[in-house]
């Protein structure tokens, strides 16, 4: 079954006196448990394909089924609802809450669950352990390394335990070696049976997926497996 | 409960932006300070007219008929003559009141030896130093065998006294003359002192009833009678009594105007505090432009915090806060801060309020008033300056936020 459905999707900017067409017919289907990179040069749309993705945007036109549903038809506590529950996102710039603790980075999206569970400490404890900062849970994002920090997002993504991951430029501010073992986090989460998406510039990262879609001027150009070189030891030699 | 997971992000925001956290407040304490010192003045001021009502010798059991129609404190319309003694003892016979005490009424001339002064004479009976609550000071009051002989004997305030009497001799017993009529001096009354408006009250001497009718006005008419009702709370009922009594003694035809009218205590009061109104409001409005600078104030500070949390709004969308999540952490981040404001606001102005009792001429008075006043208003400028930055987070477009 499809997870992710698009059908034509077509975004128009508009600004005073032009339109700008971002998207322009984009089509594709996405199965549970890929591991899919979207590439292509900046100001090809990425961007705003993953908000569409991620239910931050609506498409000016097209179809978006996500999981069974509509989007279009969906109003604004819908959409939070999904973004809750299915989607994780991981963003270039980390987005943490200045001030506040990495374990409270991270039981933030527990906040806003239909029904919070019960036993939300240890869930948030969990994730942040499994992304090596159990130690580091009460630092603030200033008092961590961006490495760290970058870590404390993607257990925010996980916190939820939603279905999709969409990562976009997950290693853009990394130094290599950081950037690699962000990889392999995402590479193990996809093992986990998490569909991830991934959105980069860079073809290294990109070759992490088993599917790479290349955009460009709005359009998909190109759609096509690749062998990825997911084992841990061979993605920091390739980054380097 | 979400709203109270909202409530709790508001106050982590505000401990994590403490500096617009206390510009906000600041704007508010401000507002409500002004506010409280300027209630507590009202109400000083309010206080002060009802002791001095109290003194002009209006309990709030009692009021006064006055002969002529027309609105008080303004020349009597009509037919001044129709007030009588009959009409005070019908008044007394009504079952809820307690005392009835005529009054007529001149200004005279007083003279002893070379001496002489102008005063307030009043034809009273005996019971109207019980309703007034008057002391003695020297000498004897009026008595119901005064009443009855009609002697000539003359009750002394304290000015006319001081006017007619050197200081060594005691003015008991001396004959004073009024017009062409001899009185002897019995008794002399307390003295009060002036008012604050500069009413003396101890300008007024008194003879007997019977006595100022038939040996010095030669009148038969009243110029008023004062009522005291057995309470408070039947004081109204009483002057719907007096009303009805009156117009049927004086047979006024059902449209014809009354020809008498009533001094209450409510009445000199709405009368007095009337310039103190004026002043009272212009302090109102100064206070409610300050409370509603707080507001701007606050409204500002969130609209710049806003920018500066334009990322934390769009992450928490992205990961399912709603719009009215963002919408209520931010409204109860300015409810929040108004409240606090508030609170320190009252403690400020009650400080400033008993420092101006204390300190200053300015009369104050701390009620429970402030304290709900400033609850009330706070929460309101809370809401009311909050809503348009919360709206206006919420309504962000979460892909711009994140840019």
């Amino acid at each position: 079954m499809n997870l992710i459905e698009m059908r034509d999707i077509s975004k128009v900017y508009k600004n005073v006196g032009f339109e700008t067409r971002v998207l322009k017919g984009v089509s594709l289907h996405i199965q549970k448990g890929e591991y899919v990179s979207i590439i292509g040069p900046s100001g090809a749309g990425k961007s705003t394909l993953m908000t569409i993705m991620g239910c931050l945007a609506q498409p000016t036109s097209g179809v978006y089924i996500l999981d069974g549903e509509e989007v279009e038809e969906l109003n604004d506590r819908e959409l939070s609802n999904i973004r809750n529950e299915k989607i994780g996102f991981v963003f270039q710039a980390f987005h943490l809450l200045r001030g506040v603790t990495a374990f409270d980075n991270v039981m933030m999206p527990l906040l806003y669950c239909r029904k919070p569970p019960k036993d939300a400490k240890r869930i948030v404890e969990e994730v942040l352990d499994k992304v090596g900062l159990g130690h580091r849970m009460h630092h603030t994002p200033g008092q961590l390394s961006g490495g760290e920090q970058q870590r404390v997002t993607i257990a925010r993504s996980l916190v939820n335990d939603p279905r999709i991951i969409l990562a976009d430029e997950p290693t853009g501010n990394l130094d290599s070696k950081n950037g690699a073992e962000i990889m392999k986090f995402l590479d193990q989460l996809n093992r986990e049976g998490r569909t991830i998406i991934i959105i980069t510039h860079d073809p290294t990262v990109a070759n992490h997926a088993r599917r790479v879609l290349t955009i460009r001027d709005g359009q998909i150009v190109s759609d096509h497996a690749n062998i990825p070189q997911s084992q841990a030891g061979a993605v920091g030699a390739s980054a380097s | 409960m979400r709203i109270f997971r909202n409530l709790k992000q508001a106050l982590l925001g505000l401990l994590r932006h403490k500096g617009n956290t206390v510009l906000m407040t600041l704007g508010v304490i401000i507002g409500i300070a002004s506010m409280t010192v300027i209630v507590s003045i009202g109400e000083g001021t309010k206080g002060k007219v009802l002791d001095r009502i109290t003194e002009m010798g209006f309990g709030p059991d009692s009021f006064s008929v006055l002969a002529g129609g027309g609105r008080l404190f303004f020349p009597k319309s009509q037919n001044v003559t129709s007030l009588t003694l009959e009409d005070a003892d019908d008044i007394a016979a009504l079952a809820s009141v307690r005392l009835v005490v005529p009054h007529q009424r001149e200004t005279m001339r007083l003279v002893y030896r070379d001496q002489n002064t102008s005063t307030r004479v009043y034809g009273v009976t005996p019971d109207w130093i019980l309703s007034r609550g008057w002391n003695l000071w020297d000498g004897r009051f009026l008595n119901a065998d005064d009443m009855r002989r009609k002697t000539r004997v003359i009750v002394l305030g304290a000015t006319p006294a001081k006017k007619l009497f050197p200081r060594e001799v005691d003015p008991i017993g001396k004959e004073i003359r009024l017009g062409q009529v001899f009185f002897e001096v019995v008794g002399l009354l307390e003295e009060k002192g002036l008012t604050e408006s500069g009413y003396d009250p101890d300008d007024r001497t008194l003879i007997p009833l019977n006595t100022s009718m038939s040996r010095l006005f030669n009148k038969t008419y009243l110029h008023s009678i004062k009522v005291m009702a057995l309470s408070p709370s039947l004081v109204s009922k009483t002057m719907l009594d007096v009303t009805q009594l009156l117009r049927r003694n004086h047979g006024l035809s059902p449209i014809a105007a009354d020809d008498f009218r009533f001094i209450t205590p409510e009445g000199i009061m709405e009368w007095v505090t009337q310039s103190a109104q004026a002043l009272n409001r212009m302090l109102v409005l100064i206070s409610t432009v300050s409370l509603l600078v707080g507001g701007i104030v606050i409204m500002n500070i969130l609209l710049v915090s806003i920018r500066e949390r334009i990322r934390e709004i769009g992450v928490r969308r992205c990961f399912g806060a709603r719009r009215s999540d963002i919408i209520s952490q931010f409204l109860f981040e300015s409810i929040f801060v108004s409240l606090l404001g508030g609170m320190l606001g009252v403690g400020l102005g009650l400080g400033i309020s008993i420092g101006l009792q204390n300190f200053s001429p300015i009369p104050t008075r701390v009620t429970w008033e402030p304290f709900a006043l400033a609850l009330f208003f706070s929460t309101l400028v809370g809401l009311v300056f909050g809503i348009q930055p919360a709206r206006k987070a919420a309504y962000l477009n979460p892909e711009e936020t994140l840019r």
